[in-house]
């Protein structure tokens, strides 16, 4: 189970090359699984909640059969500590190259280490194979490691062990669609976030390893490929002689150059405290990156941005908005707003509103605050009541499609390039989106396109999305 | 700079209780290096719980200090203030970017503003750098608790006490701020509480100073 953000998306497909290089097949089935676990998220308290309810499942599944359950992604050190009494394994992600290692010592045989081993717990079958399950109804795996039991050992992620998880070659599970950590962490310390204690301090991955995953991955033809991290464009920062963000871009774009294959290249998620008017240029320079930016904003008011502690202000944001509109009119505009923070006034939520009208976002992800254990505003009253979190959610999400639909239909008549990604459920027309990642209906049900790049002819528009019919 | 990040145990050489509920936790250096100005993340060793302090003490000393203010009721600082010599603690950093540069120390009158225990990355940076061309601004509600205050050159220092009258001005920093003349080229620093910050930056706007010119750590 993947809980949260695309990095933890991508880091399960390095767990899966784990896994599966241990001998296990994956399965869609649970109950058929033998080996269970969880890439858990600590933004909210929503997907922690998840964990909780799918790990007492899953334990009240070991009375009747042989199962082993592992944690790991956003796990902050508190929630580790309960995690350790329910789950056979919690292990950070960047210890994931130790998980056979793990569950060797744990006493299981797997199906790879069958001909290295001489252990007496094994029984038949070409799959993973487990002691059998004790009488007494508890658990017959006696766990031999398990996080911070050593009170040598940090409490916080010892974030230079992630370069052995980048090493590892994931196993993509889009053949059209790529993610590509290029950093990990965050330094920034947002008040109403835990990241920094649960991903550690920003770290950033090889330039090398990167551009050589990225060629390799246009080389097979890949349609898009997103850059992520806590802060993308920190990156290089806390590397000596490592390229800056903006020269990571252009040697991208490069590559874009030299292969000729189309494909469009994002990056998620940056801070407006970095957005350097060289990243905005080289995005303007290099047709293979998208024009589609995402940039968080959390809130329109300056007050409540001090009090986020997100070392911006809303002119810097401006300048960075301003310099976008200059360079790169084309692109469309994402971001990310919290609504309810901690004494969020009505008039500094108005100045939000605002911010919309002013920036034009195409798409928002708006989240109404809740307060996260480890993040310092957890220690705060939430004083917004739920009902006016929820006026103001919608509040900005009608005025968000206003303007989104107003973008929209001025598209409607042109011809625009449409990546298909998806066949709708309900009606079996496929879906995609744009280089702007607008949302695309498109009228046709040949499967074959799905994976490919198409032209739309724009008819019709609507609040977050556009349809049309394929340009044959 | 990845040759100065540390990630260890550092084990307690002093407390200095400067007030009731203000300390300063001295530490073996072991190895850290960092930027004036920057910041640690900082646990008792095998707590789960861990809170940034900026680093107060100067680049130069065989140790380093964080300035702590007891928060009642708080999960972290009671701990650190029961701590002694011998002690450890989990350290993780350093990090931030509140910093001052040579370039800009050295081209332009440096305000720093600070309210509290937001003194200590100023006074890292005073007890780094002999050259600055600086006025430090301190509030804090009674004298006892200017911080360190004779690191910094007794004509540069102002102290603005808002419960007593023996300070250099009585009343809050941004009373003061609203009185004082500045030199439209200075950079102004700014560390403390997120209303003072978010005051102050309103003051020096209306006072015509450049808002790119201002750069806050909020504390909380």
């Amino acid at each position: 189970m993947v809980l949260g953000c695309q990095m933890n998306l991508s880091d399960s497909e390095r767990v899966k090359s784990v896994i599966e290089a241990m001998g296990f097949t994956p399965t869609e089935n649970e109950a058929e699984a033998s080996l269970l676990g969880v890439l858990s998220c600590s933004v909210r308290q929503k997907p922690i909640d998840k964990v909780y309810n799918k790990i007492y499942v899953w334990n009240r599944q070991k009375n009747h059969r042989n199962i082993i359950t592992f944690v790991s992604g956003c796990v902050l050190p508190n929630d580790r500590e309960k995690f350790l009494k329910l789950f056979d394994f919690v292990f950070p992600m960047s210890e994931l190259n130790d998980f056979p290692n793990m569950l060797k010592n744990y006493g299981i045989v797997t199906p790879l280490s069958l001909n290295h081993s001489n252990s007496q717990l094994l029984e038949g079958g070409n799959k993973m194979i487990f002691p059998l399950p004790s009488t007494t109804g508890e658990t017959p795996f006696k766990p031999i490691k398990k996080l911070n039991q050593n009170p040598d050992k940090p409490i916080l992620p010892v974030n230079q062990d992630i370069f052995g998880l980048w090493n590892v070659k994931p196993s993509y599970q889009s053949s059209f669609e790529a993610f590509v950590p290029i950093q990990n962490g965050c330094d920034k310390f947002c008040s109403f976030c835990a990241v920094p204690y649960t991903r550690g301090r920003e770290i950033s991955r090889p330039s090398t390893d990167i551009l050589d995953e990225i060629k390799s991955l246009m080389a097979e033809g890949y349609k898009t490929i997103t850059l992520l991290g806590q802060n993308v464009n920190s990156y290089g920062l806390d590397r000596e002689g490592e390229l800056s963000f903006a020269q990571l871009l252009q040697q991208i774009g490069e590559l874009g150059n030299q292969l000729q294959n189309p494909c469009w290249v994002y990056f998620t998620s940056p801070h407006p405290r970095d957005m350097s008017r060289d990243v905005i240029e080289t995005i303007a320079t290099y047709q293979v990156l998208a024009k589609q930016i995402h940039l968080p904003l959390q809130s329109g008011d300056d007050q409540v941005l001090i009090k986020m502690n997100r070392k911006h202000n809303l002119d810097r944001y401006r300048e960075s908005v301003g310099q976008i509109r200059e360079l790169i009119p084309q692109a469309t505009l994402f971001t990310d707003i919290i609504v309810g923070f901690t004494g969020e006034t009505e008039e500094q939520f108005q100045n939000t509103l605002k911010s919309f009208e002013e920036f034009q976002f195409n798409m928002a992800y708006i989240a109404m605050y809740s307060p996260r254990p480890g993040a310092q505003s957890y220690r705060w009253d939430d004083d917004i009541p739920p009902a006016t979190k929820k006026d103001r959610l919608h509040n900005l999400s009608e005025t968000l499609e206003t303007i989104s639909f107003n973008y929209n239909q001025k598209l409607i008549g042109s011809q625009v390039k449409v990546l298909v990604k998806d066949k709708e459920r309900k009606t079996g027309f496929l879906s995609g989106y744009t280089e702007g990642k607008i949302v695309t209906r498109i009228k046709s049900k040949d499967v074959s396109l799905i994976g490919k790049f198409v032209v739309l002819q724009v008819t019709e528009a609507s609040g977050f999305s556009i349809a049309g019919e394929l340009v044959l | 700079m990845s040759e100065t990040y540390h990630h260890s145990f550092h084990k307690i050489l002093n407390v200095r209780h400067l007030t009731e509920n203000t300390f300063i936790v001295q530490l073996e250096r072991n190895g850290l290096n960092f930027i004036p100005g920057q910041h640690l993340v900082v646990g008792k060793k095998g707590d789960k719980e861990f809170r940034q302090y900026s680093i107060y003490s100067g680049l130069n000393e065989p140790y380093f200090e964080i300035l702590v203010r007891e928060v009642a009721k708080g999960s972290v600082t009671p701990k650190l203030k029961k701590l002694v010599p011998g002690d450890e603690l989990e350290i993780n950093g350093p990090m931030g970017y509140f910093t001052l540069s040579e370039q800009r120390r050295q081209s332009h009158p440096i305000v720093m503003i600070a309210t509290g225990t937001g003194i200590a990355p100023f006074h890292s940076w005073v007890s780094s750098f002999r050259d600055m061309n600086y006025q430090m601004i301190h509030g804090v509600r009674k004298s006892e608790e200017a911080y360190g205050n004779g690191a910094f050159r007794k004509d540069r220092f102002r102290l603005c006490t808002s419960q007593e009258i023996n300070g250099h001005f009585h009343g809050r920093v941004t009373e003061y701020l609203k009185k004082a003349y500045f030199s439209p080229d200075s950079l102004f620093y700014l560390c403390g509480n997120s209303e003072m910050i978010f005051d102050a930056m309103e003051i020096l706007k209306t006072k015509g100073m450049n808002t790119n010119n201002m750069f806050a750590e909020v504390y909380f």
